[in-house]
């Protein structure tokens, strides 16, 4: 080797030796941040989360987030009003990730694979909690309890599980298999005790005595009290009793013309059913079609797809509408005189319903249906209503006043009024349960701020079509058979991809591309930490952050 | 708790090559060491360097410490050409099929050491010579170079009373360079590194010379903050200001398309450089107008538009995947 002088000569990489992380004034650190349409989920889950697993292949991994939060995903999936998706960004940017298809299949392929929800062993010194009310706020309690190591006892007055799912959903949204394989499977986990009433078989004194804690959820089952300026028709059916005997018998008494009144999902599923036996169905509603920017109070309450559908398959709805009269010939209605009218805000959140005078119509019908929402039936738990009929509780579904006792689901005053929605108060008040019972102080819930969509660096998607599921023409929707088809394994796999993952990393390598100094570092590991910053050597130039397409860094200022 | 990292030994399995460690001294967010480095990950590790003084020199080499992992010349400023054929033609005299790739700025490229690059291209050498172009001469203190654009303000070409910036136009060197009908030629920006690693690829593969402008942000320089040198790069491809092409033996074989074609005073805008230009001034105005028409003529003259959207377009190209797959 020729010998050189050493000022002409340096060794490879030895400017590892100096550390620049000393220039630096703020560093990038990684940190989740909540996606919008896990906020927007009432029953908390993150779809995010279980999208981007599905992306990544892991399909069993992406039902077990998901059933972390919502054991119900095969119904929840069909019949929820996807609020996930108008928070979605993608929609934004071109069209939301049709997460209810991802979910609904997540759901069905668990089922076909026989997977079983990941459960930890029962203790031998286990409590036993009781859960009143087989619904899906009963259910999701009695399956959270499980997970967290309680046992759980529910009690229904009716022969099987499944509540408001199966006595009132029609099958075309929600077919019965679909249900009972769900149920079955989560009634598995927990012990059950059916033709049990409460305040008929057992008092509510009993349960708090013989069980660790209760939790109250008997949805609403008596319609509201309905009439127009006193009068009431001798032969009126209100609603929900009708659906039950539909969904139970398939036949409900015969009807040529109907008006429905309300515009919640009761009310359309009623005008749906009628208009699958041939009745001419026109619905009545005070409220607004739903649509982003409405306010909730003003919307009608059923989903914007459940209302479309039932225009095509023929229910005119009137919105904004009023009866203002009903026409009698004896006590049987003809028909009713229709108003225009408006929901104008007065003070404090209040609401008058104000109709106007000149917009009278008439509609011929022999049917007025009440469709107006449904109270909670007091019976064995008189003392516990609030005023106007539900629970008062607080965030956690705690009955104030007793330690033991929560309640949700449709009874608790506020209620979301879907199945997610009871889902998730299933789960709040499982976590309070065993926080209550463990002695521990619950820690407060975490509600970060959702990312912004302008904390996402855009440039680096691309557009894509979403993927649209086949849904029956209306005239070959018969009466049971179910109209949306759902996507297919490969369909659900592209939709995935076009997640934009908002929040969350995923594993794209650009921070580890744009890099200048290195100092991001792959990691091996396929899940969890994917990057890591070598302080020593990051300058702290902010190009990983400011390039970041899912805003996963923050830049955190390091002077003070 | 999590437990401690093998930094170094993490740093020494990553799956790509590291051909320009940290511990350099470029400023944060340093357009052109950013550009080095995805240069050397594509031309992996079987290279010598010959380097131009000027910033990447002294950034890289504060001896006795070296950031290379590669065989590494310094030459002077003006001869990287030279030194890099004389370099090419020992190796091809000992049998090695070795490349060699000579890096430069734009003042090693455009001005101080151009007639040693066409020497170098005119006698056909079997070399890649990169320009990081961060338009002046940002390592004696951002004077202004044959390459900074028109109406930038620099330490020699100050906006006041007397002119808005540079009075001259940006020296087209790749029509120049394109002159000497070498088999590749080729602009890159670091804002779309799949394509620059894929242009580094193409230039080793021909046989013969070839030549890569890669745009480089300086943040001093064009006074923007150092987060923003992928931003800057990116809309200068997007605005039509700098045309990402391909030539073959001096005739044009593509281009990357606009697909979203954004007002040069978006990419203007973010660059104190061009700050007098947004001054209620009728020769600002003007001046704005002529950097439009300038970005405009690129746009025309090479065919920037994008009919319809491309995988490969300005919009498509950067676009990223779950799991770390790019296209490109």
């Amino acid at each position: 080797m020729p010998i050189m002088t050493p000022g002409a000569v340096a060794y490879p990489g030895t400017s590892l030796t100096f550390k620049t992380g000393g220039w630096r004034t703020a560093r990038p650190v990684h940190r989740w941040v909540p996606a919008p349409c896990h906020a927007g989920c009432p029953a908390g889950e993150d779809p995010c989360g279980y999208v981007g697993l599905v992306a990544e292949g892991d399909i069993k991994g992406a039902w077990e987030r998901l059933v972390a939060i919502n054991p119900l995903p095969a119904v929840t999936g069909r019949v929820c009003d996807h609020p996930c998706e108008g928070s979605c960004h993608r929609g934004a940017y071109d069209s939301p990730i049709a997460i209810h298809n991802v979910e609904r299949w997540l759901g069905d392929e668990a089922a076909r694979a026989a997977w079983a929800y990941p459960l930890p062993l029962l203790p031998a010194e286990a409590k036993t909690v009781a859960v009143v009310g087989a619904g899906p706020a009963g259910l999701s309690c009695a399956y959270h309890l499980r997970r967290l190591g309680i046992r759980a006892m529910v009690i229904d007055r009716l022969p099987l599980a499944g509540g408001t799912l199966r006595t009132a959903l029609p099958s075309y949204r929600l077919p019965r298999e679909v249900l009972d394989r769900e149920v079955e499977r989560l009634m598995a986990t927990v012990n059950f005790l059916p033709h049990t009433s409460l305040g008929r078989d057992v008092t509510l004194e009993e349960l708090t005595r013989e069980y660790a804690a209760v939790f109250l959820a008997p949805g609403r089952q008596q319609p509201r009290a309905w009439d127009v300026d006193g009068r009431v028709p001798r032969d009126l059916h209100a609603a929900l009793p009708l659906l039950e005997a539909w969904v139970a018998f398939g036949k409900v008494p015969e009807i040529h013309s109907a008006v429905i009144v309300g515009g919640g999902n009761s009310a359309i599923d009623m005008a749906r059913v009628l208009a699958r036996t041939g009745a001419k169905v026109h619905l009545v509603t005070h409220d607004v079609r739903p649509a982003p920017g409405v306010p909730r109070d003003l919307a009608m309450k059923a989903a914007p797809r459940d209302i479309r559908q039932a225009e095509e398959e023929g229910v005119t709805v009137h919105v904004e509408h009023a009866i203002h009269h009903l026409i009698l010939r004896g006590e049987k209605v003809v028909g009713v005189e229709l108003v225009r009218v408006k929901k104008l805000a007065r003070d404090e959140g209040h609401y008058e319903i104000v109709p106007f005078e000149g917009t009278e119509t008439v509609l011929h019908v022999d049917q007025v249906i009440p469709a107006v929402g449904q109270t909670v039936a007091p019976e064995g738990m008189e003392s516990l209503l609030a005023a106007r009929g539900f629970f008062a509780v607080d965030g956690t579904g705690r009955v104030p006043g007793h330690d033991a006792l929560f309640a949700g689901g449709d009874a608790r005053a506020g209620a979301w009024g879907t199945v997610s929605g009871a889902v998730g108060d299933g789960r709040r008040a499982a976590l309070a349960i065993e926080a209550h019972l463990s002695g521990k102080a619950q820690e407060p819930a975490r509600d970060a701020e959702p990312i912004t969509f302008s904390g996402l660096n855009l440039n680096y998607f691309e557009h894509a079509a979403r993927a649209e599921e086949i849904v029956l023409p209306p005239d070959r929707r018969l009466a049971l058979e179910e109209i949306a088809a759902g996507l297919s394994g490969p369909e659900v796999a592209l939709e995935a991809v076009r997640c934009l993952s908002c929040g969350t990393c995923m594993a794209c390598d650009n921070c580890w591309t744009v890099c200048p100094d290195q100092a991001v570092l792959k990691m091996h590991a396929p899940a969890g930490m994917r990057y890591l910053t070598d302080y020593d050597y990051c300058k702290g130039c902010g190009l990983c952050a400011h390039e970041c397409p899912v805003g996963f860094i923050a830049m955190v200022d390091e002077t003070s | 708790m999590t437990p401690p990292v093998d930094f170094q030994l993490l740093r020494a399995q990553q799956p790509r090559f590291q051909g320009l460690d940290p511990g350099h001294r470029a400023c944060q967010g340093c357009g052109q060491a950013l550009a080095a480095r995805l240069t050397l990950e594509a031309a992996g590790p079987d290279i010598l360097l010959a380097n131009a003084t000027g910033c990447l020199e002294v950034f890289t080499t504060a001896w006795p410490e070296s950031a290379w992992r590669v065989p590494y010349l310094h030459s002077v400023f003006a001869n990287a050409a030279a030194v890099a054929a004389g370099m090419e033609a020992a190796l091809k005299a000992q049998g090695k099929d070795v490349k060699v790739i000579a890096l430069a700025g734009d003042g090693g490229t455009f001005d101080i050491g151009f007639q040693a690059l066409s020497g170098m291209l005119e006698r056909g050498h079997d070399v890649l010579f990169v320009c990081y172009d961060n338009e002046a001469y940002m390592n004696t203190g951002v004077q202004r170079s044959g390459s900074t654009p028109h109406a930038a303000a620099t330490t020699t070409s100050p906006a006041g009373v007397a002119r808005m910036g540079k009075r001259h136009l940006k020296k087209d060197i790749l029509a120049i360079i394109a002159a000497h009908h070498i088999p590749y030629g080729a602009t890159a920006s670091v804002a779309y590194p799949a394509d620059l690693r894929k242009k580094v690829r193409r230039a080793l593969q021909v046989d013969g010379p070839s030549f890569l402008q890669v745009h480089s942000p300086c943040p001093l320089g064009w006074g923007h903050g150092s987060e923003l040198s992928i931003e800057v790069a990116r809309l200068a491809v997007q605005t039509g200001l700098f045309p990402l092409i391909e030539l073959e033996r001096g005739a044009l074989i593509g281009a990357m398309p606009i697909r979203q074609i954004h007002p040069v005073t978006a990419y203007l805008k973010l660059q104190s450089r061009f700050r007098h230009l947004f001054a209620d001034d009728p020769r600002a105005r003007e001046e704005l107008a002529h950097l439009q028409a300038l970005a405009d003529h690129n746009i025309e003259t090479y065919g920037l538009h994008a009919e319809s959207p491309d995988g490969l377009d300005s919009e498509g190209a950067d676009t990223v995947r779950r799991g770390g797959l790019r296209s490109a």
